[in-house]
């Protein structure tokens, strides 16, 4: 004899209503939002900086998961920024992990709650487990214990935000660090101008294609309710789910505190960040087709990290953004193909609303 | 009994967990009987009687037959539990954190270099005060590999804030894994265990095994009662971060705990004697000690040959005993210097490595001398033998060529040296 374990299903939010939004001369809308519930599990009470992106995704994540919910935070800067002896902003259970950990004590979660209930232990119904972990945790020093979470399909949904770098200790290379991205590991120099020379891993995709039985979803805080949504997907999604958020980090990345949800749209704009879904039912990649094209100068130059980028790098770049527009169905228009010149490129740093350049050494 | 949280007023756990109709029937079945098996099966067996929600996994010898065990009794529909095949040992230990967190009861286990691969674990589930229970068979570390018994596994990880005990035979690894969690468990206590037995020594070498009624079972070990656990009714954060004038009095509690485990541990054992007809000493056996003129110190399955040794040398005159220790954190310091009260010389049996430590041999002398330090009165001698290295059996020779040195010790006044390498040395 056991306990039926019974499984929350959480409604999606209406994406219809974007007609009713006011429209950009892009004709993205702008101030499109749902009703959202009254939850915010994710209260005031800490100590993240103005303009951060993984704050924005974590208030986002957790209104959309509600209160029903219990949530691992491994090592980064949102365990430091976040949780203080006796000042936490959580109003739902929350355990901090050490940074490898985020995977292997979500899935102890997981199980321990399915043990619970089907043994008569807790009365139910399943509470939505999930784990939001930087891209240090989730790509790099925890891969392991995420992907065997993932491949174990424990019900619970694993968010990566993804600032890029290891910026908890002071602005470092991470496996995410995009080409050409300057952290206090990649410092650009004469001999090394470029700053990173590795291109970054392509976490998501290794997710999907490694455990095609998981959603897996990417995302940025540009799109609140394509997140909120995806959490949602993720969460009712019996199993394990993987999704992937795009969370600027101004102090890693040196950009104006308020351009956060506008690095989060022109990063997909630019085709620096393919957003889709991969869902296990077809085990089809379903992609996001923004409005506009922009070349990568519009997304770079907005950034100090970029600011020692060369007319050949910024068009290296150019190259691996026209890939990706063909690798999720979309033409490149000329306009673009001709960037991947770099004859077409000024010094970074001359692009004329470039931001300072980042000579700093982090935090 | 429901336990309902005052703030509230839901109930935290509605009851004990419940058991499949196969494992009731299973365990009424082998109720009273002895069943012949190895620590290790002992120990799986041990884990089925306690109900066990998650157990969490990775092979690596001699160990694994544990989680080959408790998979069978799944399988077989005996056990409902959740079973992680984990993807290393850190995350093994990191997925029985986070079952141990909500408030399920979790078991997990390790032999040589997995123990030491989720070290990062062991402070953390300690601080967290999470008291998950980890099986140790142990085993050597690497370099060369090495599939032999050896404690330097387990000892490596003794300052770390888990209750260590050590088993010497198959009877005794399922007792203490059950004390092992009504221990730690405990409100007083909540600290996680290991408990050790000697690799191959133990966990393969099989003997009789007295297997319980459930009723037995439940009223020695209630079910798991985490008071904070991850329970969205009522929500609490763990392991926030802290200020530098915090972290002392957090470490005084942990230490704390550990000293208060020591009441907990002796009521517990007259407990299970109580429940179960089998006493053993709260902390030391002491094995002909009462008018013993020299004594070895000694834990874990190497004691059964001691103890056929003292007995031998008894038999030609020598007044040797030896002292056992059954738990070794928290250490025993006060039974210790009760039991060695009198006797002139004392040699540490170190089944272990500790390099370049004080006594330039092993760990567990550093204990036992600094025990041995605060006793009032006269002090005996302390020297350690280093032997049963790799998986070496220890004979009852080398007992022999130990009581011999002390002897030596006793008639000059004073050790030769700190350290003998058993085997090395004439």
């Amino acid at each position: 004899m056991s306990y039926e374990v019974h499984r929350q299903q959480l409604p999606l939010f209406e994406e219809d209503g974007r007609a009713a939004a006011t429209d950009d001369e892009h004709g993205r809308d702008l101030h499109y939002l749902p009703t959202l519930p009254d939850e915010d599990p994710y209260a005031a009470g800490h100590r993240t900086c103005a303009g951060c992106g993984p704050a924005i995704q974590y208030r986002w994540v957790l209104k959309a998961a509600g209160n029903d919910t219990v949530v691992a935070g491994p090592t980064g800067c949102m365990y430091v920024a976040n949780s203080t002896y006796l000042c936490t902003p959580y109003t739902v259970p929350w355990a901090h992990t050490p940074i490898a950990s985020g995977g292997s004590f979500t899935s102890g979660m997981a199980a321990g709650y399915e043990a619970m209930i089907r043994k008569g232990r807790y009365p139910g119904p399943y509470p939505n487990i999930l784990v939001m972990a930087g891209d240090g945790s989730a790509s790099d020093i925890g891969l392991g214990g995420m992907s065997g979470a993932l491949y174990r399909n424990h019900d619970a949904l694993f968010v990566c935000y993804d600032n890029e770098c290891y910026a908890n200790t002071g602005i470092q290379v991470s496996p995410t660090t995009p080409y050409a991205g300057m952290t206090t590991f990649t410092p650009f120099g004469k001999a090394i101008p470029e700053g990173k020379k590795l291109p970054p891993k392509n976490l998501a995709k290794m997710m999907a294609e490694g455990h095609p039985h998981c959603y897996v979803a990417t995302t940025t805080v540009g799109y609140p309710v394509d997140l909120m949504n995806k959490t949602r997907k993720g969460l009712n999604h019996q199993g394990a789910a993987f999704l992937h958020c795009y969370t600027p980090c101004q102090k890693g990345w040196v950009y104006q505190t308020s351009m956060t949800v506008e690095l989060g749209r022109r990063v997909v704009e630019s085709g620096l960040w393919p957003m889709w879904e991969y869902r296990p039912e077809d085990r089809e990649y379903h992609y996001f087709h923004p409005p506009v094209q922009r070349p990568v100068t519009d997304y770079l130059a907005m950034q100090g990290r970029f600011g020692h980028m060369l007319p050949e790098h910024v068009a290296t770049m150019q190259a691996g953004a026209n890939r990706n527009w063909e690798a999720i169905g979309m033409d490149v228009p000329k306009s673009l193909r001709e960037l991947e010149d770099p004859a077409r490129h000024k010094r970074l740093h001359d692009e004329e609303y470039s931001m300072p350049l980042n000579r700093g050494v982090g935090a | 009994m429901t336990t309902v949280h005052v703030e509230s007023g839901l109930p935290i756990s509605p009851g004990p967990a419940i058991r499949t109709p196969d494992g009731e029937r299973f365990l009424d079945g082998i109720a009273g009987t002895r069943i012949r098996q190895n620590g290790c099966a002992s120990a799986a067996y041990a884990a089925l009687y306690a109900n066990v929600d998650v157990i969490c996994a990775y092979p690596i010898r001699p160990y694994t037959a544990i989680m080959m065990n408790l998979a069978q009794f799944i399988a077989d529909g005996i056990l409902d539990a959740e079973y992680i095949a984990a993807d290393g040992e850190h995350s093994q230990f990191s997925a029985a954190f986070g079952a141990g967190s909500c408030g399920a009861r979790a078991y997990t286990g390790s032999s040589g270099v997995g123990v030491t691969y989720g070290y990062e674990m062991y402070s953390i589930i300690s601080g967290a005060r999470i008291p998950i229970q980890m099986a140790i068979a142990d085993r050597t570390l690497d370099p060369p590999g090495d599939f032999g018994s050896e404690h330097t596994d387990a000892l490596c990880t003794r300052d770390m804030g888990w209750l260590l005990g050590w088993a010497a035979t198959p009877q005794e690894v399922f007792d203490k894994s059950l004390l092992g969690y009504a221990i730690g468990e405990d409100p007083r206590v909540l600290l996680p265990q290991m408990i050790a037995q000697d690799g191959y020594f133990v966990s393969h070498i099989a003997g009789e095994v007295e297997m319980p009624t459930i009723a037995q079972v439940e009223e020695f070990l209630p079910p798991y009662q985490l008071p904070f656990p991850l329970d969205p009714r009522r929500p609490v954060s763990h392991g926030p971060q802290i200020h530098p004038e915090q972290g002392p009095p957090l470490q005084l509690e942990r230490a704390r705990a550990m000293e208060d485990a020591i009441p907990v541990i002796r009521g517990k054992t007259d407990e299970f004697a109580r429940i179960f007809g089998r006493r053993y000493p709260h902390f030391v056996e002491s094995y002909l000690l009462e008018d013993a003129e020299i004594a070895l110190v000694i834990s874990g399955g190497h004691s059964v040959t001691c103890r056929a040794a003292v007995n031998r040398m008894r038999a030609q005159g020598i007044k040797v005993g030896m002292a056992r220790l059954l738990w070794i954190r928290p250490f025993p310091s006060d039974d210790l210097r009760e039991a060695l009260r009198g006797v002139k010389a004392v040699g540490v049996v170190e089944t272990n490595l500790g390099l370049g430590g004080a006594s330039y041999g092993g760990i567990l002398s550093l204990d036992v001398t600094t025990a041995l330090y605060q006793m009032t009165g006269e002090r005996p001698l302390v020297t350690s033998f280093m032997a049963g290295l790799g998986g070496e059996t220890v004979p009852i020779s080398e007992f022999d060529w130990m009581a011999g040195k002390l002897g030596q010790a006793v008639a000059r006044g004073s050790v030769e040296k700190a350290t003998h390498w058993v085997g090395f040395e004439e």
